[in-house]
């Protein structure tokens, strides 16, 4: 028994930090319908941002959020506007989406292996090693104190939505873009927000991961597919969905790494996936989209 | 004065071809304006067009004399031109006061646009109500309240309202009809497509069908009701005589 909550414990704390990569990816697909496979590649950039503001500037890795997540925003706008926006309306605009987006990935991976070499990385910050012991329980503190920041970005991003205006703009082109058009929302413009949104949070993922994980510029399709499967199993375009997708998955894989050993920790998410797609294609918290 | 006046209008959707060939027509202030014709006949790419969702190839749109041909929805909302399009298109997972907020999205000023929809839950008694529920909650006459109460946030010189009535049982869409004539007494402009044409045009003051997207025909409302060839070609007057045979 005790052994079981110290796993699960493990899966909690990795459940924030998936939770926090997918948000991003599940409120550019709920925006704008694109499914970003270059999300992860976008985090690995930013965990490479956060690597090198760690050693050569000794910028605290959590607190690299303040450099990550600006810059990927601004490079979101500038990618949406450089190409999304280019391509909307167009005939086939979906299946382009998904090559575009598989090319960004290819392209970012190109770029990061030139620069920064295929060597594997990661930040070692003084907790990155330490444990936080609750009673006969302990916790990675690393984990523990990026699965709380993770939450409270998660929280921030609800409450923009729920309260600020632009928030609203956004809800109301997930939920329906034609009616947010009649009602005078400039839709380019939100995207083009909700875009940059999403990849300043693959910019806060990529701060986490930088000492969570080792990492190395291919990885990012690792990581895509674990996210992908977390998103589906929520229901893609849910905010909730992603959270809920997170935590189960991220226990699941763990107590199965644990009983059946981790080289079957990955298969969780794929097994998920097949299951959810079988079973219930739209997700947990998904509409179902008709045809 | 003419408020709203379409000259030779051409637009079409994407590289397709104009589905508005050539249209013109006049909007007088205060009055009712019933489109009719056909499916195809292009009568929502016309209230599409006034509004800034699609923009002319040809021709001009112009309000006040001024020219909208070229600006967007929100600025064409900012002038008093608002639209209710087809299906009660709502935000579903948002409650009916915030579908009313962003009714009011282009406002700055939250105090002003409470006030605003306060206002619109005075008009529709049942939206106070329910103003915490979800919108895709509601059915489906209260839901085409809502949708007409979200346009009449901004206060509006001009509403459009397209197909109002459809998918309504008989009694829910006369509520609705009543409430257009409510739109009137306040002074509005209101410019109606519906497929109901019969009872469309018994609460309009002037009529006109469209077919391949120009104007076939135009006038007093009445005179198109009682126009034998428009009755035969675009009100369904075989059917409704057979109706009344054999009621």
């Amino acid at each position: 028994m005790n052994q079981f909550v110290q796993v699960l414990l493990f899966g909690l704390t990795l459940g924030g930090v998936y939770a926090l990569m997918a948000s991003g990816l599940t409120l550019v697909f709920g925006v704008m319908r694109i499914v970003n496979i270059a999300h992860a590649a976008f985090i690995i950039a930013a965990a490479y941002i956060a690597f090198y503001a760690f050693t050569i500037f000794h910028v605290d890795p959590m607190l690299s959020i303040f450099i990550t997540m600006p810059v990927m925003f601004f490079i979101g706008m500038a990618v949406y506007w450089l190409f999304f926006a280019r391509i909307k309306g167009t005939t086939r605009a979906g299946e382009l989406t998904v090559l575009l987006t598989f090319a960004l990935a290819l392209i970012v991976e190109g770029i990061l292996g030139y620069f920064f070499t295929n060597i594997y990385r990661s930040a070692n910050p003084s907790y990155a090693t330490q444990a936080i012991h609750f009673g006969p329980y302990f916790l990675s503190a690393g984990q523990f104190y990026a699965t709380l920041l993770s939450i409270g970005l998660i929280a921030l991003l609800w409450v923009f939505l729920k309260f600020s205006r632009p928030g609203y703009a956004i809800r109301a082109t997930m939920q329906n873009t034609s009616a947010a058009q009649v009602v005078g929302v400039n839709v380019e413009r939100i995207s083009m927000i909700a875009f940059g949104l999403g990849m300043a949070l693959a910019g806060a993922s990529g701060s986490m991961l930088s000492f969570l994980f080792t990492f190395y510029p291919a990885q990012h399709w690792e990581w895509i597919a674990i996210l992908l499967a977390l998103i589906v199993l929520g229901g893609m375009g849910s905010l909730g969905g992603a959270l809920a997708g997170a935590f189960i998955l991220a226990i699941a894989s763990t107590l199965v790494g644990h009983y059946f050993g981790p080289t079957w920790s990955p298969i969780t998410f794929f097994l998920a996936l097949f299951i959810v797609l079988l079973v219930r294609p739209q997700g947990l918290f998904g509409k179902k989209v008709e045809a | 004065m003419a408020l709203i006046e379409i000259e030779n209008v051409q637009v079409g959707y994407g590289s397709g071809p104009n589905i508005l060939d050539g249209l013109s027509i006049t909007i007088e202030s205060g009055k009712t304006y019933c489109i009719i014709g056909p499916n195809g006949a292009g009568k929502s790419t016309l209230l599409r067009t006034i509004c800034g969702l699609l923009h002319p190839r040809q021709g001009s749109v112009t309000f006040k004399g001024e020219v909208l041909n070229k600006l967007r929805t929100d600025e064409i909302l900012r002038r008093g031109i608002s639209f209710v399009p087809q299906d009660r298109s709502l935000f579903p997972d948002m409650t009916v006061k915030e579908n009313l907020r962003m009714g009011g999205y282009i406002l700055r000023g939250r105090k002003a646009l409470e006030e605003r929809i306060d206002e619109v839950l005075v008009m529709f008694p049942i939206l106070k109500e329910r103003h915490a529920q979800h919108a895709k909650t509601l059915s489906g006459g209260q839901q085409q309240m809502l949708a007409i109460g979200r346009a009449l946030v901004l206060r509006p010189e001009v509403i459009m309202l397209d197909e109002p009535s459809l998918g309504l049982a008989p009694k829910i869409a006369q509520s609705i009809f009543d409430n257009i004539v409510l739109l009137k007494e306040y002074g509005m402009t209101v410019i109606l497509v519906e497929q109901n044409a019969r009872k469309g045009l018994e609460y309009a003051d002037w009529g006109c069908v469209l077919d391949l997207g120009v104007n076939r025909f135009e006038g007093p409302a009445e005179t198109i009701l009682n126009d034998p060839r428009i009755q035969e070609l675009y009100l369904g007057k075989q059917n409704r005589d057979r109706r009344e045979k054999t009621a």
